[in-house]
């Protein structure tokens, strides 16, 4: 599904990224990605939405090479990639029903298609009462919901999350979880970059550890660590 | 087609949730267009008047009584073929005569003088007018000539010289300023137009990169932009036009009093207010649309 081989990024001279990292995540895997702060972990994120794209190396998903991604390709693949933010990132002016049907809109899909699919996807997430709410009346934890509804509406191969309890409390970042296990269940691939060592250790999922911009530890069902083990 | 309509209601809604911002664009494009029309008024009361005061401005060919019909006929062929000539009219002895009793008519001594001559001692007149005042000098130098020496006893000119050199140069500097004025504000309408437009960009930075990051295409985010910008053009146009039209029939009695058509700004501005409003409008359009095109550049690369 998705294949990373010898990637590197440098930003700069004394700036690295990634550091010539292979790495390879297989269909419906749950990867927790850890490391310190500054390891390159949000640099894989962003790579993997193409949002930057690598000094040298391929990245490979589903097939395809997004190492070298023309610009008018980049929206084809983010429609394919759900993708979760700590900072929650939703459009302010639109309420919680246009933000998970404007990921379906972009793609040009028809009225009656989104008329049917936002509401159910709002009501796995549980806030189908407060569709027509703004993001500011609603709690983190609800809004994190209505971007992990946004990520699913369009059905994704694969969930990208940055840190998505970032902003939560425990109670909130357990629902959270629950919800992304779930998806998991259903067979998409989740890879999520967190510090929450609580949330890693309960997972029992595979857990890849950065150091420096290197992968020094992969382990199948690992637990929250920092150094090689 | 579906992203057509989704990009027209996507704008709307833009517009009616940042209805503060929208407010304080289109108020902006109003006040700017306000100054544009202003400086337009003000070129064309000054083209008015400069026009009405050169039209005001004439020399008098005066020829001898001596003389004769076919020498008179002469120096009026002469004048008429002048390129810098656009007027030429001529007055016979007759009607000089006449006319210099209907002006000096309550005066008993002149008239008196006048019936005591046995011959009218006045001669035919020629009054000209040239495209602009500098020429006038031009005109008397081709008249004075020997062959024509004996026949032009005078020319007003000499009087008036001094006084239409200061209103040529008066009026030309005029011009000129109110020109350079006008470009000026163009300038400044055009920096506020395009910091205001970054502004409003600048605080939607967010929203686009968001929009970007669900898969959204260049052009579907500069899209709504587009449309409000064709928006915003209309609705500050359309403000503009009648605020100024409110405007011309305040300032017209005033004018008039000036310029001796108590309607000028308002028949003016009836009969070229599509041409106006087009020129305003697309005016407004394309500096909007740049403005905003170049503002969201950078936020786009994401």
């Amino acid at each position: 599904m998705i294949h990373l081989s010898s990637v590197s990024k440098q930003y700069s001279a004394d700036s690295v990224g990634l550091a010539d990292v292979d790495l390879s995540i297989e269909a419906g895997e749950f990867v927790s990605i850890v490391g310190q702060s500054g390891t390159g972990k949000t640099t894989l994120i962003k790579l993997l939405i193409a949002e930057e794209k690598p000094t040298s190396g391929t990245i490979e998903i589903g097939g395809w090479d997004i190492s070298r991604i023309r610009q008018a390709d980049i929206p084809l693949l983010r429609r394919q990639i759900g993708v979760i933010f700590q900072d929650f990132k939703l459009l302010s002016k639109k309420t919680v029903q246009e933000n998970v049907a404007f990921a379906l809109q972009v793609a040009g899909e028809p009225y009656k298609r989104i008329r049917d699919i936002v509401p159910r996807v709002v009501e796995i997430v549980g806030l189908k009462h407060k569709m027509d709410r703004y993001p500011h009346q609603l709690s983190g934890g609800e809004q994190q919901r209505v971007v992990i509804a946004r990520s699913l509406v369009h059905r994704p191969k694969i969930i990208v999350a940055d840190e998505p309890t970032g902003n939560l409390d425990s109670i909130n970042t357990e629902e959270i979880m629950e919800i992304l296990k779930k998806i998991n269940e259903f067979g998409t691939t989740i890879v999520l970059v967190t510090h929450n060592r609580d949330i890693v250790n309960q997972l029992r999922k595979r857990v890849v550890v950065l150091q420096d911009g290197k992968i020094i530890s992969d382990e199948r069902h690992g637990k929250y660590h920092l150094s090689a083990t | 087609m579906y992203s057509f309509f989704r990009i027209i209601r996507f704008a709307l809604q833009d517009i009616v949730r940042n209805i503060g911002l929208s407010f304080m664009t289109v108020f902006v494009l109003v006040l700017m267009l306000l100054s544009v029309n202003t400086l337009l008024f003000i070129r064309l009361v000054t083209n008015e008047a400069t026009t009405s005061i050169r039209d005001q401005i004439d020399v008098s060919i005066y020829l001898s009584p001596d003389a004769t019909a076919d020498e008179v006929d002469e120096v009026y062929t002469y004048i008429g073929s002048l390129p810098e000539v656009t007027q030429a009219t001529f007055f016979s002895q007759e009607e000089v005569l006449q006319n210099f009793r209907t002006l000096y008519k309550d005066n008993e001594n002149i008239l008196s003088s006048l019936d005591e001559l046995s011959d009218n001692p006045l001669g035919a007149t020629i009054v000209i007018k040239t495209k602009n005042p500098a020429d006038y000098s031009k005109v008397i130098d081709d008249l004075s000539v020997p062959e024509y020496e004996t026949i032009v006893e005078s020319k007003t000119f000499t009087d008036t010289q001094g006084a239409i050199q200061k209103i040529d140069v008066i009026t030309t500097n005029v011009e000129h300023f109110s020109f350079a004025l006008t470009a000026f504000f163009a300038i400044i309408a055009f920096l506020i137009i395009f910091n205001t437009i970054r502004v409003a960009i600048y605080t939607q930075r967010i929203e686009i990169s968001i929009k970007k990051l669900v898969g959204a295409t260049n052009w579907f985010v500069r899209g709504p932009y587009v449309v409000t910008s064709v928006f915003f053009s209309i609705i500050s146009v359309g403000i503009a036009i009648i605020l100024v039209y409110a405007s011309t029939g305040f300032l017209d009695p005033y004018l008039g009093v000036v310029l001796g058509d108590s309607q000028f700004l308002t028949n003016y501005y009836f009969s070229h207010i599509l041409s106006l409003a087009g020129i305003q409008f697309a005016i407004v359009f394309f500096l909007t649309l740049v403005s905003s095109m170049l503002a969201m550049r950078r936020y786009l690369k994401t």
